[in-house]
């Protein structure tokens, strides 16, 4: 089967819900070509894909985990057949912003991230604005990533957002923001303070790209 | 005529002078009164009194019994939040595996406080209007329960590759649901409304809700000795509704903002109660005019149609909403002309 076929294939699976059939197709072409040609040709574009889908409202919540779920069991083979996929890109900050415990999206960010190559640091839940900075300034992070479900949590972000320019780090560091409520009121990523947003997890590597800069080398 | 015969007019598909309606004015009670919400949500006099000051602002046909589902989680252990102007949401949640849930037992709905809350609320509202003014009381669906009570990521991870303890699961909040459902129609309710996410194709795959949700819902509704308005639960259900129309005890669909009204009532037929559909979240933060000109085009939507109440959509009405709008918005509707 050529490489288009097998996306299409895989895309099929996740979007039944086939979990261990998707597998079973990876690690098929990773007995050939090694996972990281796995998850660069076969798993990144059938995310992307998903991200499409996700973007167009033409799949459902648990499509979205189920993908994420199996990147995850993918970076859990890759690491033990010692193909480690390497951190070349980030560091990135993640959390959810003060106040907020609505962590499923946030551990999907990390997930695909963490697929395409990028170090995450995962701070959890109801981070305080200071620690967001705190962590991004110790680790060079260049991205701090928050995530807020609701409206009275996410304007807890505007609170990150003066905490990077009281410290002069305006520019230096970049805010992404996402989370439900961005889907329901875009306008709100510029309000807060926000640099960016994805329209899913999936996309999160995109955006992360785009703020760093490389979308353009 | 009253509310609750206008209601049951509607019910009944049978001619009403004035449309019935109502606004999801749980929390905006708190507003009005100037109530603090950790009060609000703990004290059922202190929510009545809220109550008592919606239906002195724009006196909807039906009143709310708390809509605070997060407290139906504290019941069965999860930590919650009281956020300002806001209704107390869940933090951490009760468990962290499916195991863990299935081991514990069900709280005692006649002594754990915040159920003690639901029905002890809805009691005195329904002592105060003593069968005028209908009363709706909000209860989780058992096949969401589990959501707020191990977290969205695990509930999800429990149906999808564990199908056993999901069952397993469901059984322990289909009990619950029903007893507190039967408790609280017995405490005063009219009816009980269940917003429901699971059974929603946004949410779960379509296989899974036919094999697995819809079967446990059944069985659920089939228990309650009462009505239940079946609530699209934040996501557009319209297109579904054949789907939920055969479960037990529906006594009415309340639509989503983004339903189509015209498509809810082709899948139903017209004799079934459907409730719809302004957005009630954004009403603090769009123009008057453009709301007043959705309420008409909603009320011109169903001028024909007996089996309809107006009603706000999503979640609570925000504190932010100016009152002189919600007196506004039930005014068009009591002098809007059917022709029903």
């Amino acid at each position: 089967m050529d490489i288009v076929s097998t996306r299409e294939e895989l895309l099929r699976h996740i979007l039944a819900g086939n979990r261990q059939q998707a597998m079973v197709l990876l690690e098929d072409w990773a007995g050939r070509f090694h996972w990281r040609e796995t998850i660069r040709h076969l798993l990144e574009p059938t995310l992307d894909e998903i991200g499409k889908l996700w973007m167009a409202e033409e799949i459902s919540l648990a499509a979205g985990y189920m993908a994420g779920k199996i990147a995850e069991d993918v970076l859990l083979k890759a690491a033990q057949a010692e193909e480690v996929v390497p951190e070349t890109l980030g560091p990135v900050v993640l959390g959810n912003v003060e106040d907020d415990y609505h962590s499923l999206g946030r551990k999907l960010v990390a997930i695909f991230l963490k697929t395409s190559g990028w170090k995450v640091i995962d701070l959890g839940n109801d981070v305080p604005a200071e620690t967001f900075v705190d962590v991004a300034v110790k680790h060079q992070a260049k991205i701090i990533g928050v995530s807020a479900m609701m409206l009275t949590t996410a304007e807890n972000i505007l609170t990150i957002r003066k905490e990077i320019d009281r410290r002069g780090l305006t520019g230096k560091i970049k805010l992404a923001v996402g989370g439900a409520i961005f889907r329901i009121r875009p306008e709100l990523v510029a309000e807060l303070g926000g640099d960016g947003t994805a329209s899913s997890a999936v996309d999160t590597p995109r955006l992360m790209a785009e703020l760093s800069g490389l979308e353009n080398t | 005529m009253n509310s609750k015969e206008r209601v049951l007019l509607a019910l009944r598909q049978q001619p009403q002078q004035q449309r019935p309606f109502t606004l999801t004015l749980s929390l905006y009670g708190a507003r009005l009164t100037g109530c603090p919400l950790t009060e609000y949500y703990r004290q059922p006099y202190r929510y009545v009194e809220g109550q008592e000051a919606v239906m002195a602002l724009c006196a909807p046909d039906i009143l709310f019994a708390p809509f605070a589902l997060s407290l139906e989680a504290e019941a069965f252990g999860s930590e919650l939040i009281f956020l300002p102007n806001n209704p107390p949401n869940v933090k951490k949640p009760a468990f962290r595996s499916a195991d863990e849930f299935i081991e514990q037992q069900a709280p005692d709905i006649d002594n754990h406080p915040s159920l003690c809350y639901f029905r002890e609320s809805t009691r005195l509202l329904s002592g105060k209007y003593d069968g005028s003014t209908p009363i709706c009381t909000l209860l989780t669906a058992p096949v969401d329960l589990p959501a707020i009570i191990l977290g969205i990521d695990q509930w999800l991870e429990t149906l999808l590759f564990a199908p056993d303890k999901a069952a397993h699961i469901m059984e322990k909040t289909t009990s619950h649901f029903a007893a507190m459902a039967n408790a609280l129609l017995a405490d005063g309710a009219s009816f009980i409304g269940v917003p429901t996410m699971f059974t929603n194709p946004r949410i779960l795959y379509p296989h899974l809700i036919k094999e697995i949700i819809l079967p446990a819902l059944a069985r659920s509704f089939s228990m309650v000795e009462g009505p239940i308005v079946f609530h699209h639960g934040g996501n557009p259900m319209a297109s579904g509704l054949s789907e939920y129309a055969s479960l037990p005890h529906v006594a009415g669909f309340a639509l989503d903002h983004r339903d189509s009204l015209t498509e809810a009532r082709a899948h139903l037929g017209p004799e079934r109660l459907i409730l719809g559909n302004l957005n009630g979240i954004t009403l603090a933060r769009v123009k008057s005019e453009t709301i007043m000109k959705k309420v008409h085009e909603i009320l011109e939507d169903r001028k024909e149609d007996p089996c309809f109440i107006f009603a706000t959509a999503n979640a609570d009405i925000p504190f932010a909403t100016p009152p002189e709008l919600l007196q506004a918005i039930a005014l068009a509707i009591r002098n809007f002309n059917t022709t029903i």
